[in-house]
C-alpha cells in the first residue's frame, strides 16, 4: 500500500469515529466540535483525492464558517435555555419517541444510503483523472457557465437569509427603545 | 523526486525554525519596546538578555497548572492546542525561496506547493478563530467569555476584508499557487500596482494577529486578559506561541503576496531576501504597537465593516475592470 491510501485510510476511519461521536456526544458543545472535526477530515480526504480547492473550501466553508458559527450559538445561549426549550408537551413528546428515535432515523439512513448507491451505481468508475492540474480553473469556469442558473439561485437564497437576518436585528432594537 | 521521508524532513526543520523564531520575537520585541519606551528592556539574562527566552520557558514549564474548578475540562485542554496547531498548520504551504539543486535532487524550500496554496493558508489562518473561542468558552469565566466574544466578532469581520484584497493579486497573478504568486512579481512587486489593496491587507492582518491597535481581545485594561484569563503556566505559553506565530504567517503572506516574495537584486540569496523582507515587517509590527494607542471597540468595528470592506470591494472591481480592458 503506498502513502497516499494508508492517510487516506486513517482519515476515513477517524472521520466515522468523530461522526459517530457527533451524534453521542452528551454535551451540545463537544458535539459541535467533533461536527468540526469531521469536517476537517473530510477535507483532508479530498486532499488525499488531489481536490485540493475542494479542501481548502471545505475548511473555509465548513470548519471555518458554519461551525464557528454553530459554537457562536451555543456560547450565546444559556446551557438551560438549550437543554428545556420543547416546543410540544412532554406528553406528546413522549408518545413520539418511538417515532422520533425509532423509525425516523431508520428511514432517514435508509434513504441516504440509496441515494449514495444510487450515485456510485450511476459514475463511471474509476473517475476521469485528466486535467485536474488546474481544478480551481475548470470548477471557476464550470460555476458560471454551465452550472450559472443553480449558483444565482444559492447567491439569492444567501441574500434572502442575509436580509432576514438584518430585519431580525432590527426589529430588536425597536423594541428595546419603546420599552425604555 | 519530492519522498515522505524530505517532506518530512522540511516540516521538522519549519516546525523547529518557527519555535525558535517564536522565542527570538519574544526578547527582540520586548529590547524593541524598551528602546522605544527610552529604557533597556530585558538585561539580567545573559548578555543583552538573549536568554531571556529560556528564563520564560523554565517559568512556564515550573508554574502550576490551574484548570478552574467549573471549566469545560477537555475544551480547557485542548483550546491552547488548537491554537498553536492552526497556527503551524499554515507553513504547509508557505514556501520561503525558489526550489534548490542539491546534488541532482531539487528540493523546494516550502512543505507542499498546492495549485490552492493560497486558499489553503487562508483558511488555517481563518481556524485561528477556534482556538481563542474555545478557550474563552472552557473557562466559564466572565471576561475571558467577553474576550472571545470579541476576538470572534473581530476575526470573522476582518477576514472578510482580508479575502477581498486578496483577490485583487490573484486576479493579476492568474494564479492560487504562491511559487506562481511570486514569479508574477518577478518585475514589479504588487505593492506598486495594488497599494490600496496592500493597505487594506495589512491592516487586516494586523487585526487578525489581534496586535496593538488591534488587540481587543486582551485588552487587559478592561478585560484583565480576555480568553487566556484562566489559563496559567505552558498552556498560557501556547497561547503566547501561537499569537508570534500568526504575526510571522502574516508578515510572510504579505511579504508573498504583495512584497515580491524572494524576488530581489542578485547580490544576495532568494531566501535572504524573503528573511530580510519579513524581518522588517516584523519590526513595523512592533513599531506599530510602541506608537499606536488601542482602538475602542466600536471604532474597530466600524474601521472594518464601514470603511475597509467597502473599500476592497472598490478596489476588487477597479482591479476586475482595468485586468479585462486595459491588459
Amino acid at each position: 500500500m503506498d502513502v497516499t491510501r494508508i492517510v487516506f485510510l486513517a482519515l476515513a476511519a477517524v472521520a466515522v469515529v468523530s461522526a459517530y461521536r457527533v451524534v453521542t456526544a452528551p454535551k451540545i458543545m463537544h458535539a459541535a466540535l467533533w461536527l468540526g472535526f469531521t469536517f476537517f477530515l473530510v477535507a483532508g480526504v479530498f486532499l488525499t483525492l488531489g481536490a485540493e480547492f475542494l479542501a481548502a473550501a471545505q475548511v473555509l466553508v465548513y470548519v471555518g464558517a458554519v461551525t464557528t458559527i454553530i459554537l457562536f450559538g451555543i456560547m450565546l445561549s444559556q446551557a438551560a435555555e438549550v437543554r428545556s426549550r420543547d416546543p410540544l408537551p412532554s406528553e406528546l413528546l413522549e408518545g413520539m419517541a418511538f417515532w422520533r428515535r425509532g423509525v425516523l432515523p431508520v428511514v432517514a439512513t435508509v434513504a441516504f444510503v440509496a441515494i449514495m448507491v444510487m450515485v456510485y451505481l450511476r459514475a463511471s468508475w474509476p473517475a476521469p483523472t485528466g486535467g485536474v492540474a488546474d481544478t480551481v480553473r475548470l470548477i471557476g469556469s464550470a460555476l458560471f457557465t454551465t452550472y450559472v442558473i443553480p449558483f444565482e439561485l444559492a447567491a439569492v437564497l444567501l441574500l434572502i437569509a442575509l436580509v432576514g437576518a438584518i430585519v431580525l436585528a432590527i426589529r430588536d432594537d425597536d423594541k428595546e427603545e419603546q420599552g425604555s | 523526486m519530492d519522498t515522505v521521508g524530505l517532506v518530512l524532513a522540511r516540516s521538522l526543520i519549519l516546525a523547529v525554525a518557527l519555535a525558535s523564531l517564536f522565542a527570538g520575537m519574544t526578547v527582540i520585541e520586548r529590547k524593541m519596546l524598551g528602546y522605544f519606551h527610552l529604557r533597556l528592556g530585558p538585561t539580567r539574562t545573559g548578555p543583552w538578555g538573549l536568554l531571556q527566552p529560556v528564563a520564560d520557558g523554565i517559568k512556564a514549564i515550573v508554574k502550576e497548572d490551574i484548570i478552574p474548578r467549573d471549566a469545560d475540562r477537555l475544551v480547557f485542554r485542548l483550546a491552547p492546542i488548537i491554537s498553536v496547531f492552526t497556527a503551524l498548520a499554515a507553513w504547509a504551504v508557505i514556501p520561503v525561496g525558489p526550489p534548490v539543486n542539491i546534488g541532482g535532487l531539487t528540493i523546494p524550500l516550502g512543505v507542499a506547493d498546492p495549485p490552492g496554496g493560497v486558499l489553503v493558508a487562508v483558511a488555517f489562518a481563518a481556524l485561528s478563530v477556534y482556538g481563542v473561542t474555545l478557550a474563552g468558552w472552557a473557562s466559564q469565566s466572565k471576561y475571558s467569555l467577553l474576550g472571545s466574544l470579541r476576538a470572534s466578532a473581530q476575526l470573522i469581520s476582518y477576514e472578510l476584508a482580508m479575502g477581498l484584497s486578496l483577490l485583487g493579486v490573484l486576479m493579476l497573478a492568474g494564479s492560487l499557487r504562491l511559487t506562481e504568486i511570486v514569479a508574477a512579481q518577478e518585475r514589479l512587486p504588487f505593492i506598486l500596482l495594488q497599494p490600496l489593496g496592500f493597505v487594506i491587507y495589512f491592516l487586516a492582518a494586523l487585526a487578525e494577529s489581534a496586535r496593538v491597535p488591534f488587540d481587543l481581545p486582551e485588552a487587559e485594561t478592561e478585560l484583565v486578559s480576555g480568553y487566556s484569563t484562566e489559563y496559567s503556566g505552558m498552556r498560557f505559553a501556547m497561547f503566547m506561541m501561537a499569537e508570534y506565530i500568526h504575526m510571522i504567517t502574516a508578515s510572510s503572506l504579505v511579504t508573498l503576496l504583495y512584497l515580491g516574495g524572494w524576488n530581489g537584486p542578485v547580490f544576495l540569496p532568494p531566501v535572504v531576501w524573503f528573511l530580510v523582507k519579513l524581518g522588517f515587517l516584523l519590526f513595523v509590527f512592533i513599531w506599530l504597537r510602541a506608537t499606536m494607542v488601542r482602538l475602542r471597540y466600536d471604532r474597530l468595528m466600524d474601521l472594518g465593516w464601514k470603511v475597509l470592506l467597502p473599500l476592497a470591494i472598490l478596489n476588487l472591481v477597479a482591479t476586475a475592470v482595468i485586468t479585462v480592458f486595459v491588459a
